[in-house]
């Protein structure tokens, strides 16, 4: 699918884009209207000053021209003088000028005048912007001339011009910032829409929009709620579903691994027929035993328990459940994680470490290592395996319920351990990937923030996704 | 030291009380826990369990949450009342609120179901265990402010009355004595009062620091003795 134009650009951008235009094209159209009047105007006023002024100047010069005679070239003097730049008379076929010369004015003006009519036109005399204006006078074929510089009214005018330039790009501007402030608050409701959704698709099923008493937004918060509401309770009821199998089965589990104890205490006073079929019945047993546990532990999560957080030496807490699992020493403290204190719940954590390990021992070959460091939340932990390496396709899967990866052998594991994990590390606002280490094999990374800040799990936390895998709840 | 050995070495063997209303879980406990060398008598209810209780005082009581008639914890409560023998309480879940309430009513520990006789067996020992001190025995009487404790009479007094304590209680006393003002963390004190390795619950530690507090403290809100050390554990102090 091609995407065009604007679609490259945020709706915020689109919003506050569109405001932008429409303030210019209001401006625009404004400043011409105005500049328009207001010039129209201006220039009118002169023209009608500068024709009173020559009309006034024509009928002094006509008494004057009126004797027998007349020194025309004194009475041009005698006149007034105003800012006119030129006073021209043509009189009985013959130019006079006080200041300026014929050749300058237009033609079409000269012969407009001589033939009776009063007329004007601007045009540039040696580099000045001048209005001309001829008048008639009485003699048929005499007229009077003069030209009016327009220096004044063009600064004016450049004056307004700029005024109004400048006018538009302020309303450009206030435009797109009105637009932008206008689509942010706008679009604030889709913000928090989105980080509710996200939160959501985190495993947060708690979370909800709070604008269900606004007129426009209410029905897409409803239904947003409804629906966060109804896969809250439909993971819920799955929970509940799985916990209340597993706890209906621990009665019948603690009658079976009691009397297994027994009759294994006294294995020795068994038929040897019967000793293989025990032990094989003892075996199972203990997987189921395991499977129920570890059902019972995801289905309390599930089911919203806060646990207990106290402070923990990590790494003395990583070292003692990593080696206590794996029979012997495997782990590395970083010397800058060696007195870090976190706020946890140890007996997660141990699950998460001892799961690990577990994992790695159980099925990757073994474990390699478990390193603690002070790392970018708080503290990191990595747990490294000799096996195969997850492939990509699976390291999302290998952490959802039952998800083993794809080539995984049946073993004694439940399928529950890395779920688990998943499950737990979340519940510590931490993070946990798997990548290939370097030098073969898996590497299981935690990462988990120092500090809880006093948040009860299931409430919102800020993102916090990193690259790689992050844990999904399947509703 | 090992602890009291069962019966099978030819002792006299604990009495249990196993106080739970699923006749199956009574049946195959009691045949498990037999099989481990204890003596266990039987109450499927709370009224049973306070009525064998008075009849024959048991060594340990174990006893389930969930009763029909009336709950675990004021079964627990009125034990604790008449006596200081070890309650185990067994809770369905590890993290519910019961499991601290039933410490508050006085339960030493408590064993999360499905349970097996032999992390039953476990526990008992643990809590039967007799009071070792850390120290060696040169100091087997110390004084602490107001309260003179004496290891070897397992006895604390105030100003010359004994405190009633429970075995648990003094225990966590004593290791504390033991170690001569220094702080305990409560991994070490799980480990040498009740026997847990490093994940043991230290819920279990905090809610018997509070109940010994009550006891040994003349303002329990304010404590003298039983001092904590944030994010550390637990130290005595004059």
């Amino acid at each position: 699918m091609r995407r065009f134009g604007l679609r490259g650009f945020g709706l915020r951008d689109r919003v506050m884009l569109a405001y932008g235009l429409l303030a210019l094209g209001l401006s625009v159209v404004l400043a011409l209207v105005t500049w328009g009047v207001v010039s129209h105007y201006l220039i009118q006023q002169r023209t009608d000053s500068a024709i009173v002024e020559t009309t006034d100047n024509a009928a002094a010069l006509h008494y004057g021209l009126s004797r027998v005679h007349p020194a025309v070239g004194k009475l041009l003097d005698s006149l007034p003088s105003t800012d006119r730049a030129a006073s021209l008379v043509y009189f009985e076929n013959q130019w006079y000028a006080a200041v300026g010369s014929p050749a300058d004015l237009p033609p079409q003006l000269v012969a407009n005048a001589r033939a009776g009519g009063e007329s004007d036109q601007q045009l540039q005399v040696a580099g000045q912007h001048v209005l001309a204006v001829g008048v008639p006078l009485s003699r048929p074929g005499d007229a009077y001339f003069e030209w009016h510089p327009l220096d004044g009214l063009d600064g004016t005018l450049r004056t307004l011009r700029i005024t109004l330039l400048f006018a538009v790009l302020v309303t450009l501007l206030l435009g797109l910032a009105v637009g932008r402030l206008a689509s942010t608050l706008a679009l604030r409701p889709l913000a928090e829409l989105t980080y509710a959704a996200s939160a959501v698709a985190r495993g947060r099923l708690d979370a909800r929009l709070q604008a269900e008493d606004d007129r426009d937004l209410g029905g897409l918060a409803t239904s947003f709620n409804q629906t966060a509401a109804a896969l809250e309770q439909r993971v819920a009821a799955d929970a509940r579903f799985a916990g209340d199998v597993s706890h209906e089965l621990r009665t019948p589990l603690m009658t079976m691994l009691n009397s297994m104890q027994l009759i294994q205490n006294h294995r020795g006073e068994l038929p040897e027929v019967v000793r293989e079929p025990v032990e094989l019945l003892g075996d199972d047993l203990e997987r189921f035993r395991r499977l129920v546990v570890d059902l019972l532990e995801i289905s309390r999560d599930d089911g919203g328990d806060r646990g207990s957080r106290e402070l923990v030496m990590i790494a003395e807490l990583v070292q003692a459940a990593a080696d206590a699992t794996a029979g012997r020493s495997v782990t590395t403290v970083a010397a800058d994680a060696a007195g870090l204190v976190l706020q946890a719940d140890k007996r997660r954590l141990e699950r998460v470490i001892a799961n690990l390990v577990e994992n790695a021992e159980d099925h990757a070959g073994g474990c390699k290592g478990v390193f603690v460091e002070a790392g970018g939340l708080g503290v990191t932990i990595h747990v490294d395996d000799a096996g195969p390496g997850v492939p990509l396709a699976d390291r999302a899967r290998i952490f959802e319920r039952f998800g083993r990866g794809s080539d995984a052998a049946p073993t004694r594991g439940t399928g529950l351990g890395l779920a688990i994990v998943a499950r737990h590390v979340q519940w510590h606002h931490g993070t946990i990937v798997v990548t290939d280490n370097p030098d073969g094999g898996a590497r299981f990374t935690v990462d988990l923030p120092a500090n809880l800040r006093g948040q009860p799990p299931g409430c919102m936390v800020a993102p916090s996704d990193s690259e790689g895998v992050t844990m999904r709840l399947r509703g | 030291m090992p602890a009291d050995p069962p019966s099978k070495t030819g002792k006299v063997a604990h009495n249990l009380l196993l106080v739970d209303d699923e006749p199956r879980i009574r049946r195959v406990l009691r045949l498990a826990l037999e099989d481990e060398g204890y003596q266990v008598l039987e109450a499927a209810n709370g009224v049973d369990a306070l009525a064998a209780f008075r009849r024959e005082p048991p060594d340990v009581v174990l006893l389930d949450l969930m009763l029909p008639d009336r709950d675990g914890f004021t079964v627990c409560r009125e034990i604790r009342r008449a006596s200081a023998v070890p309650v185990i309480m067994v809770t369905a879940r590890t993290d519910s609120h019961d499991v601290v309430a039933g410490l508050e009513a006085g339960a030493d520990d408590y064993v999360t179901k499905p349970l097996v006789a032999k992390e039953l067996s476990a526990r008992i020992r643990a809590l039967l265990r007799r009071v070792e001190p850390a120290t060696t025995p040169q100091s087997q009487r110390f004084v602490l402010g107001d309260l003179q404790i004496d290891l070897s009479a397992i006895e604390v007094r105030r100003d010359g009355v004994p405190l009633p304590l429970t075995r648990t209680e003094f225990k966590l006393l004593a290791e504390l004595a033991g170690v001569e003002g220094r702080i305990c963390s409560r991994e070490h004190l799980l480990n040498k009062v009740w026997g847990y390795g490093y994940f043991g619950d230290s819920r279990i530690v905090d809610v018997h620091i509070r109940r010994l507090r009550v006891k040994v403290e003349r303002d329990p809100a304010n404590p003298q003795h039983v001092v904590t050390a944030r994010g550390l554990g637990y130290r005595l102090a004059g």
